[in-house]
Order: structure tokens, then C-alpha cells, then sequence
């Protein structure tokens, strides 16, 4: 069904755009790369337009917890907070966050690790169903922006890579 | 025990609806939403949202590990399936047994139970609920003949391989259908390889009428009376009402213990609607299946009865006792509800997805709108197209037409075309006025000259 009616969201997405006065959208996930822009000069393909940081989401937070309420979109961070290259490797699902193999192993990356595009990054697991979560670009970490074992929602950022 | 924090596990009008029934009671609530539905009316009015995954239903509002994972981390411990998705799939309320979290719906295993055709009619067979009369194996045109006098006509042959209208012949005497043996089992041979035919009565001028059930899980049922659901267009409930006004009495109290019986049967616990083939001529309704689920269209219930049917899902779920007996349940009234979908009806009910630039509800005495829309909202082309439910409650059915008509006509929305023009002609059509409708009219007689109208 979605597939099918890809063009109509595109259609949406470019209205949207149009509407909303933005200047530059960019937007990166598995095979699929847009990049919307309504400077005739610009030519930001490779790099994100607005950086963005975590929305910090307690693993399992207790009754009380919900109602200070985590934000439903990631906030946008404080201008500056990541270099204006890099690039944000968010979480494909929700699922909860494991920067190891297993427990007690090494973490798959540290901040400074370089990586190359196919490189494991984390694990997330979805009732015991753990997938690696892989670079599609190269780089050296910059920042992991989410804590080990905490959920994480689709779309949340998760690791920022700087070119090398 | 009673729930302390429920997860909404759909999106839409239902999401709020469910939202709101939580908040009634006192109830946090988690909802899920896809990435396309981050800024929805639910999840604005719930106390958390979280994102499951992608927009494709696939990679979030159906993959029941991702919600029922959404659900633990988020420390709930209800959940809520809506209608539609996943909301009768036995996974889920297994995975969430795996969690320790109440399921608001049936027990898997009755789910499963009546998802399988055969078996739900084997069940309602051995509650006493009547079945389309029908035959075992007709081996020759001989058989034909007697299956048919037997079964009375008219009956349809039809091939035990068969799908698609295929080997399927209608036979109005005795005649007929042995000619008609002949011709569906040399087409069942072509088609299928398998020349075997049953038979079944055919009943050509059918309503859709079903009873809203809710069951404590112990026996104990109690129900809210029919609804009729006739209007359909390819097998979709475009309006819906309460009650069947075309049913007699007698037959209407016979309707409701046929529903009570089955689901007593089994033990059913929480909502759940039987469904049934109403021949009108014959004054005899069969059973086709039952939901078990809430419905889309439940506040036609709701608003004949005065009860909350979805609080009290809540709190069966949480383990409490229905808190409804049947001498409570007193129906009055007429109530209809008109599904809006954000449809083109000139262009073959094409799907329009969009934003909506206008959005006015109308007020009133008796009327009721279930939307998550607003001047300004999105409707996003992953899901079904359905904006909104309007829903009116009148003394009697003509003065709930009549109210439906004024509030088709107060409600404004820009945007994106909808079906609320082809309601406010469906229900102005002399047919529908003197209630001489049926399953195939909507397609049959109304359509064809709607389209010319329009063109």
C-alpha cells in the first residue's frame, strides 16, 4: 500500500515544503536520499541541514514518569551542539538501545572510533530480536547521543559522524 | 487489577476516542504512532507519544513485537488495540501475556477461534445460532433437485474449490437446478479440476444486522441491541444505525439471545458484535461472524443506550466485573453515524489524502462527532482514508435523518474531498427514507444514478 502510493507522499512532502517557508530539507534513510532546497546555489547533499540531538527517553520509566512526558519529536538542539557537517545516524524502530555485542563485551564504537559505511554501530532489540544497526557512510564518531539499554524511539538520533 | 497506565496500540479517530475513555477513568496513556503520525490529535492529548518506526502500517502499527516492546518500556500495563490492525490477531494479546499486560480484547484463543470461519460456525451451530440453510456434497442433478426443495429456494450452487464467483449459479426451482448442477460442476471442472458442489439458500434481498456483545470472560454476557449496516459499498459499511428499524419484535429479542448464546458459549470477555444475514422476506436471519473487537460504528450503540462502551473494555480488562446488567440496558431512540473518508466519489472513491485548510464541526442536541481532524491537520496517505465519524440520536428514525441532515449540512470541511456529500444525497434518496434498503442497493440502485447525476 505505501509503495504504491509513494508519489502521493512525495506530492505531500513537496507542498509541505513549499507551505512551511523552511529553506533547505534533508532527509537520509537506508537507500533513500532527498534533498529539497529552494536556494538556487545550494548544494548540501552529504551533509544534514539542521542538527538535531536526542530526545532523552528513560527505559522504563515509573508511574510518574510519563506525565513529565518525553517529548514526542526530538528537540532541536542549541545551535552549535554538533558540527555543521555531521551526519546522524538515527534508529530505523523503536527498540531498545545495546552499544555492545553482548554484556560485558567492548561497545561496538566509542566517540572517536572510525567507521566505514557497512560497520556495526549498536544493537537494537525488539522483544529479544536483536538487529545490527550498520554506517552507511564513513567517519569518526562525534557523539553517541543515546545511553546503553535505554529505548529508543524510530527516528531518534542516535550516534553523530563527522567526516574524517 | 484495574489498569494504571494503558498503550494505544492505533492511530486515527480511535486512538483519541481510546485516549479519552483512559483519561475518563483516571488512566495514563502511552500512544504508538508512526513517524507519520508524530503530531496527531491522540498523540498531542495523551501523556506520552512514541514512535514506533517508519509510516508503512508494516514497520509500525503492525508489527506487534515492536508495540508490545513500546508497551513494557514504557511501563504500561493495559493495552488497547483500536479496530482494525492488529486488533484481532491472537500474537498480540499472547505477547502481551508474555508482559504481564492486560490485553483489552478477547482471550487468544477465542480470537483464533472465531477468525476461523468454520470452526466459528461449528460454534455457533452448537449454541443454537441458525446458519444460511445449506447442503453437505451434491453428488448429482438429482440431488440438486432435493437439496433445493429441501433447502428452499432460491439456492446457490456453488463449487467446494471455489473463489472468485466461479462454478457459482443461482437456481430459483427445482428445474433450475438441475440444470444448473450441471452447468456449476462442468464450470467447477474447468476452473478448479474438482466438479464437487454444495449447495446454499440464496437470500437476494439481505440487510447486514449485528449485536453488540460485551462478556465478563465468566458467562456472563450482556448486549446493546442491533445495529443495521446495510448501506455497504464493496463489502465497506459506509452508514450505520441503531436499531434495525426494518426488524420486527419478536424477532429482534430472538436476534439478541442468538448473539448472547454463542458468545456465552465461549466464555467471551470484553466487546465483540455477531454479525448476521437478515432476509427480510422470510423474517429469518443466519449467522455469518463474529468481531472481536470494538467497531467502528459502536456509538450508534453507545448513544441508543447511554453507556461508554469502550470504558467499560477498560475496566473488564483491569479485571472488574462488568458493571452493567442487562435490565440496565434500556434503548431509545434512533441513532445513524456516517463514515467520512477523505474520498473522491466522482472519481471512484479515489483516496484523497491531504491537508484539511477548514474544519467546523457542528453543535447541537443529539449530535456526535468521532475525529481526530482539525483546521490544520494532515491526513497522511499510508492508511485508511477515514476522517471522521458523525454520529446522531434522534426519537425516531426519521427525526434521526433529519438531524443527520442539518448536521451534514453544518459541518464544513475544506481541503480535500469527502464523502459527506454523497451521505447527505444517500440519506435524502426516497429508499432510504421508507428504509427500503438492502446489502446491494447502495451498489445496485443508488450509485448508478448518483455517477449520472454528477457527470
Amino acid at each position: 500500500m505505501t509503495e504504491s502510493l509513494f508519489p502521493d507522499a512525495l506530492k505531500i512532502l513537496l507542498e509541505e515544503f513549499t507551505r512551511s517557508g523552511i529553506r533547505e530539507l534533508h532527509v537520509r534513510k537506508a537507500d533513500f536520499e532527498l534533498f529539497l532546497s529552494t536556494e538556487p546555489s545550494s548544494s548540501r547533499v552529504g551533509s544534514i541541514a539542521a542538527p538535531v540531538s536526542e530526545a532523552p527517553v528513560p527505559a522504563a520509566p515509573s508511574a510518574g514518569a510519563a506525565k513529565a512526558s518525553a517529548p514526542v519529536a526530538p528537540a532541536p538542539a542549541p545551535a552549535g551542539a554538533l558540527p555543521d557537517n555531521a551526519v546522524i545516524v538515527k534508529a530505523p524502530n523503536l527498540g531498545t538501545f545495546y552499544r555492545a555485542p553482548k554484556p560485558g563485551a567492548a561497545n561496538y564504537v566509542e566517540v572517536g572510533s572510525v567507521v566505514k559505511a557497512g560497520d556495526e554501530l549498536c544493537l537494537i532489540e525488539v522483544m529479544k530480536l536483536f538487529t545490527a544497526l550498520r554506517a552507511e557512510t564513513s567517519g569518526r564518531i562525534h557523539s553517541v547521543l543515546v545511553e546503553d539499554g535505554a529505548m529508543v524511539e524510530g527516528g531518534q538520533p542516535l550516534f553523530a559522524l563527522v567526516g574524517e | 487489577m484495574a489498569i494504571k497506565r494503558l498503550f494505544v496500540a492505533n492511530r486515527g479517530e480511535i486512538a483519541l476516542r481510546i485516549v479519552r475513555a483512559a483519561q475518563a477513568l483516571g488512566i495514563e496513556t502511552v500512544v504508538a504512532v508512526s513517524d507519520a503520525d508524530r503530531d496527531t490529535a491522540a498523540a498531542r492529548l495523551a501523556d506520552r507519544a512514541i514512535v514506533l518506526g517508519p509510516a508503512a502500517a508494516s514497520k509500525s502499527y503492525l508489527d506487534p513485537r515492536l508495540i508490545v516492546h513500546a508497551a513494557k518500556e514504557s511501563g504500561c500495563d493495559g493495552l488497547h488495540p483500536g479496530y482494525g490492525f492488529l486488533s484481532e490477531r491472537a500474537i498480540l494479546p499472547r505477547l502481551c501475556a508474555e508482559y504481564g499486560i492486560a490485553f483489552v480484547g478477547p482471550e487468544p484463543d477465542v480470537i483464533d477461534e472465531l477468525g476461523d470461519k468454520l470452526r466459528a460456525r461449528a460454534m455457533a451451530k452448537a449454541a443454537g445460532v441458525p446458519l444460511v440453510p445449506g447442503s453437505d456434497c451434491v453428488a448429482t442433478a438429482a440431488d440438486a433437485r432435493r437439496e433445493g426443495d429441501r433447502i428452499g429456494y432460491p439456492v446457490l450452487l456453488k463449487a467446494s474449490a471455489g473463489g472468485g464467483g466461479r462454478g457459482m449459479v443461482i437456481a430459483n426451482n427445482g428445474d433450475e437446478a438441475e440444470a444448473g448442477f450441471h452447468r456449476a460442476s462442468a464450470e467447477a471442472v474447468a476452473a478448479f479440476g474438482d466438479g464437487t458442489l454444495f449447495m446454499e439458500r440464496f437470500v437476494p434481498l439481505a440487510r447486514h444486522v449485528e449485536v453488540q456483545l460485551m462478556g465478563d470472560g465468566r458467562g456472563t454476557v450482556v448486549h446493546f441491541g442491533e445495529r443495521d449496516c446495510s448501506v455497504q459499498r464493496r463489502y465497506q459499511k459506509l452508514i450505520e444505525e441503531a436499531p434495525c428499524a426494518a426488524m420486527p419484535d419478536h424477532l429482534r429479542a430472538q436476534l439478541h439471545q442468538s448473539a448472547v448464546n454463542l458468545a456465552a458459549s465461549v466464555n467471551y470477555r470484553n466487546a465483540g458484535t455477531a454479525e448476521f444475514l437478515y432476509d427480510v422476506k422470510r423474517e429469518e436471519f443466519y449467522f455469518i461472524e463474529v468481531n472481536a473487537r470494538i467497531q467502528v460504528e459502536h456509538p450508534v450503540s453507545e448513544m441508543i443506550s447511554g453507556f461508554d462502551l469502550v470504558q467499560e473494555q477498560i475496566r473488564i480488562a483491569g479485571g472488574a466485573p462488568l458493571s452493567i446488567a442487562q435490565k440496565d440496558v434500556v434503548l431509545s431512540g434512533h441513532a445513524i453515524e456516517c463514515r467520512i473518508n477523505a474520498e473522491d466519489v466522482y472519481r471512484d472513491f479515489l483516496p484523497s489524502p491531504g491537508r484539511i485548510t477548514r474544519w467546523e464541526p457542528p453543535v447541537g442536541p443529539g449530535i456526535r462527532l468521532d475525529s481526530h481532524m482539525s483546521t490544520g491537520a494532515m491526513i497522511p496517505p499510508f492508511y485508511d482514508s477515514m476522517v471522521g465519524k458523525l454520529i446522531v440520536h434522534g426519537t425516531d428514525r426519521s427525526d434521526a435523518i433529519a438531524r443527520l441532515a442539518n448536521a451534514i449540512d453544518a459541518l464544513v470541511v475544506e481541503g480535500v474531498p469527502t464523502t459527506l456529500e454523497l451521505h447527505r444525497a444517500i440519506i435524502a434518496h426516497p429508499d432510504f427514507v421508507a428504509n427500503r434498503i438492502h446489502t446491494r442497493w447502495l451498489e445496485q440502485v443508488f450509485l448508478p444514478g448518483f455517477g449520472k447525476k454528477a457527470a
